[in-house]
């Protein structure tokens, strides 16, 4: 079987295991009793968007997704210092 | 031929086995009592389950037939991006357990002998 073909079958059977990861790990944002525990589900959640954008990438077989997972890297931390921020000294530095 | 092939099917281990960690995180992320246990299963979803299938994308488009010039793009974006989440997956944890313990916004339910609360660690680590 030609590589191209096997690529896109073996990600389009991937694509529906990373829906049911996002499913569960919002309902952990739902749930979440404490603010840091949403804020590691949104950590968990963006990490796995950054994957799940990189492996799209590939099934449609263009780089022009490929910039936005180091973006939402990025953010995901921003996030984590500035609640760590808050939480701590009730400031965020602005 | 049989490097891309290689190419290919390591990449498409790799994020079989990313895939794995992730539904495995997730469902940690639900069944975990406690907030400090469910760091743990945050850090199982972001470096087995972000970071190895990120390398998995990069091995993949270094071998994936389609379009020449680009493939080599796509695979050093993901392994920048792998790289940063290798350092800002453990700090950024690590900053949110550290302000959840210490404003007593998570209080460590599961706990028998509390260490951390004995001793005046850093800024006198508030009272709960």
């Amino acid at each position: 079987m030609d590589l191209s073909t096997q690529i896109t079958y073996f990600i389009s059977a991937v694509i529906p295991l990373y829906f049911i990861a996002f499913i569960l790990y919002f309902v952990r944002i739902l749930r979440g009793p404490t603010i840091p525990d949403i804020v590691i589900a949104i950590d968990a959640l963006g990490y796995d968007l950054a994957v799940f954008l990189a492996v799209l990438a590939i099934l449609f077989k263009s780089p022009l997704l490929i910039p936005c997972p180091i973006v939402l890297a990025l953010w995901i931390y921003a996030l984590d210092i500035y609640v760590a921020k808050y939480l701590e000294a009730r400031e965020i530095g602005a | 031929m049989y490097v891309e092939a290689i190419l290919v099917f390591l990449g498409e281990a790799l994020i079989a086995i990313g895939v794995f960690f992730d539904i495995i995180a997730s469902i940690g992320m639900l069944r975990l009592p406690d907030f400090y246990s469910r760091i743990h299963a945050l850090t199982v979803g972001t470096i087995g389950g972000a970071v190895v299938p990120l390398i998995g994308v990069a091995l993949l488009a270094l071998g994936a037939p389609f379009l020449g010039v680009y493939r080599l793009y796509l695979a050093g974006a993901a392994i920048i991006t792998a790289i940063l989440l290798l350092m800002l997956a453990p700090t950024g944890t690590h900053v949110i357990a550290r302000a959840a313990y210490r404003s007593g916004a998570a209080k460590p339910l599961y706990i028998s002998i509390d260490e951390l609360a004995t001793k005046s660690e850093g800024r006198g680590g508030e009272k709960r």
